[in-house]
């Protein structure tokens, strides 16, 4: 007897996405829209961000540091969505919430330390409390932990563009119904392991953690949540070019600022670029790995708090890597193209 | 709504391909074997369930998870009739430990080693020409968040097909960890059993290419995969949790519990995982706990991390189509809180299968769990294709170039952007 398919599908929703919150966890900068403007300057003086001191100790203490930077971030962006209050109470259901992570290098120091640990001597002097951090989705399996979110839970480790992935997936698992929002978090720090397999000084590499809440626009307007921006076109290609067309095509007019990739072969020699000035977080952060294309979603938000009108580009990656994904973003409030 | 499984490929300690991975689970033999790529006496576990492709005993190579990967895209692809060109084909692949294992040897013994291959989308783009591709790192889970996404793309009208796939490697450091924690070494995985000491981790990779429901032949029909978080605890499961995993795809899958016919367990044979499994199966289920026949493929292949999901949904397909459960070996005792489940052990059984629910639970609390339903006729053993069971329903081949304007996603929009 054949069993029957539920009588009505379920629509991926058309409506705007909108990002509700942002949340940052980066040394010299707390204000979004100072975020652009960052310069190396300020952020080398101001030293590492210091989670305990923005959390409490309690119960940090087997966390590692990316673990940590994203529990400073994915707080702030909660809080700024109006989503958790200062006790830390959730004002929805933990259901209704889901958690998209991005983060490249993570977990290498837990794995090739405890790797190390195991060839000098055997097993038994491993430390157990190690377990969890190995796992590469440990961050966002804290951040639900911490706050009770308990919609979907996805930990991309995408390369160099896993940043903006992390943010489109997000607005997918909105528009498919899986979830009310998300709070989408990018994280990596700097330490031995990371910086001599990636061949780079620490000082080259982002310590920090930015987060953002997207949600239906229409959900934000139900709740009384401000909207800080609308998100568009994403497009992941092999090349800047390919995916900067890909993403621009049809737009009415070139967006105001371009938040680019800046290692080499991340601008584009395509017609778009010499009319466009690109604009280079990492030189203020050092290279960001997954955690790039939140910080510069965040970054398109700050551009917007300021005073940018137009449309905001944002690409991460090379033409030598694997693709290039690309997002185009609005100000809130000027409904689709 | 639902989607098509069109086709399907595997790599496993028990075989090079579904075929072979089939017909091993069905004939009950086990990829169990002492440590080949490890320095055996550092851990107190000695077994695993490796796919034996290393150059000489005792050395190791990095990249072995990615080059599963690409054999078992392959397959799919060929199984499927789809061109070998992924332009615009979206590619997601759930891992547990992606290319950290590369990492290690990296680290450790000097091995070459590049942070753009910790990802796979540098090896697809290299041999696919895939640029629409995601490294989903979600624990033993991934590769079912993985299909579930697949369908959330295809409903959003932003692919005609998904190639959706798994693949993991051992470790130093997981089975390490692993050996660490669990009270006593286990000698190998024994799901549900009450004397089961723990977990031993596997190799192997696994793809499947997902369609629109209106597209031609198929292994079988997907009618819904649930994703959620325990948000509880960060190795423990959450009875709690996994059931309302279960209870979503029900309800997303239109199904009642009372309707399933086949579960392929998550069954990783840990104390916790098989507990919270069976209480949660028991609280969902009820009364009608004892009408499906349960498996638990772990048994023969080991935990083979983030890929485990998957071809699990790939022995489900292949159930649905065949009316062959592969048993669940070294299961002697059920554990009490199963006593009225009702396993297929020893023996492969024979069985009218038409829905399958498969469960895949990981660290940190993430779960899903997929309804599968048969396609085809009313009886469950049809063999439909050449002798060596290629059993599709239908029988048109040929190759297809998949997509039309490539890879735009509007993200928040539909289809009607493009």
């Amino acid at each position: 007897m054949a069993v029957p398919l539920p009588a009505a599908p379920r629509p991926t929703s058309t409506d705007p996405i909108a990002v509700t919150g942002v949340g940052l966890a980066l040394p010299g900068v707390e204000d979004v829209a100072a975020l652009p403007g960052a310069t190396r300057t300020a952020v080398r003086a101001a030293g590492p961000v210091q989670p305990a001191a923005r959390l409490g100790r309690r119960g940090l203490r087997y966390l590692d540091r990316t673990s940590q930077l994203a529990l400073c971030a994915g707080q702030d962006a909660l809080r700024d969505a109006t989503l958790l209050s200062a006790d830390g109470e959730l004002a929805v259901a933990g259901e209704s919430v889901a958690v998209v992570a991005s983060s490249n290098l993570g977990s290498l120091d837990t794995v090739c330390q405890v790797a190390s640990t195991i060839a000098e001597q055997t097993t038994d002097r491993v430390s157990p409390m190690a377990l969890p951090n190995a796992s590469s989705n440990v961050i966002a399996a804290v951040v639900a932990m911490r706050f009770g979110l308990r919609g979907p839970n996805l930990a991309f480790t995408n390369g160099p563009t896993s940043g903006i992935d992390a943010v489109f997936w997000a607005a997918l698992l909105v528009s498919a119904g899986r979830c009310a929002r998300a709070l989408v978090i990018g994280a990596e720090t700097s330490n031995p392991v990371v910086a001599r397999l990636l061949g780079r000084t620490a000082g080259e590499l982002l310590d920090g953690a930015v987060a953002v809440v997207v949600e239906r626009a229409a959900t934000a307007d139900d709740r009384a949540a401000s909207q800080l921006a609308e998100l568009g076109r994403y497009a992941r290609r092999p090349g800047v070019a390919a995916c900067v067309d890909q993403v621009l095509a049809g737009a009415p007019g070139l967006p105001g600022i371009w938040f680019a990739d800046s290692r080499p072969g991340g601008t584009a020699a395509g017609p778009v670029t010499p009319r466009l000035a690109d604009h280079d977080l990492t030189a203020a952060f050092g290279l960001a790995s997954g955690a790039l294309g939140v910080l510069q979603c965040a970054a398109a938000v700050g551009w917007f708090a300021a005073g940018g009108a137009d449309a905001a580009l944002v690409t991460a990656g090379a033409d030598t890597d694997d693709a290039v994904a690309g997002m185009l973003l609005r100000p809130a409030g000027r409904g689709r193209r | 709504m639902s989607w098509l499984i069109s086709g399907t490929g595997a790599v496993a300690s028990i075989g090079g391909s579904t075929d072979e991975v089939f017909a091993a689970l069905c004939a009950g033999q086990s990829g169990l074997a002492p440590l080949r790529g490890f320095d055996r006496c550092r851990y107190r576990a000695r077994s695993a369930y490796e796919i034996d492709d290393r150059p000489a005993p005792g050395t190791d190579v990095p990249l072995r998870a990615t080059g599963w990967l690409l054999r078992a895209v392959a397959e799919a692809l060929a199984d499927a009739g789809l061109d070998t060109d992924l332009s615009d084909v979206p590619v997601i692949v759930g891992t547990g430990l992606r290319e950290l294992r590369s990492a290690e040897l990296g680290w450790r013994d000097g091995a070459r080693f590049d942070a753009a291959e910790l990802h796979f989308g540098t090896a697809l783009r290299e041999r696919f020409a895939a640029a629409r591709t995601y490294t989903l790192s979600n624990a033993c889970a991934a590769s079912v968040y993985a299909l579930a996404m697949a369908c959330d793309l295809l409903d959003a009208d932003a692919a005609d097909a998904v190639v959706v796939a798994g693949t993991d490697t051992l470790t130093e450091s997981m089975f390490g960890l692993l050996d660490r924690v669990q009270l006593e070494p286990p000698d190998q995985v024994r799901p549900f059993d009450v004397a089961r000491r723990g977990t031993l981790l596997g190799d192997g990779a696994v793809a499947v290419v997902l369609r629109r429901a209106d597209h031609g032949p198929a292994a079988a029909r997907v009618r819904a995969v649930s994703m959620n978080c325990d948000a509880s605890h960060p190795t423990a499961p959450d009875p709690g949790g996994i059931a309302a995993a279960i209870r979503m795809a029900h309800e997303r899958a239109g199904v009642t519990a009372g309707q399933v016919d086949l579960i392929l367990l998550h069954g990783t044979g840990t104390p916790l995982n098989d507990e919270a499994e069976a209480a949660a199966l028991g609280d969902v289920f009820g009364a009608a706990i004892d009408r499906p026949l349960l498996t638990a493929v772990k048994s023969m292949t080991g935990h083979t991390s983030g890929g485990s999901g998957l071809l699990s949904v790939i022995v489900a397909a292949r159930a649905l189509a065949t009316g062959r459960i592969p048993p669940t070996i070294g299961l002697r005792e059920p554990m009490a809180e199963a006593a009225r489940f009702r396993f297929v052990r020893h023996t492969e059984q024979a069985a009218d299968i038409r829905l399958a629910q498969v469960d895949a639970f990981g660290f940190g609390g993430v779960n899903a769990v997929a309804v599968l339903e048969r396609v085809g006729g009313e009886t469950g053993t049809e063999r439909v294709g050449g002798e060596t069971g290629t059993e599709r329903v239908g029988g048109e081949t040929g190759t297809e170039r998949v997509g039309g304007e490539a890879g735009t996603e509007p993200a928040g929009g539909g289809g009607a952007e493009r």
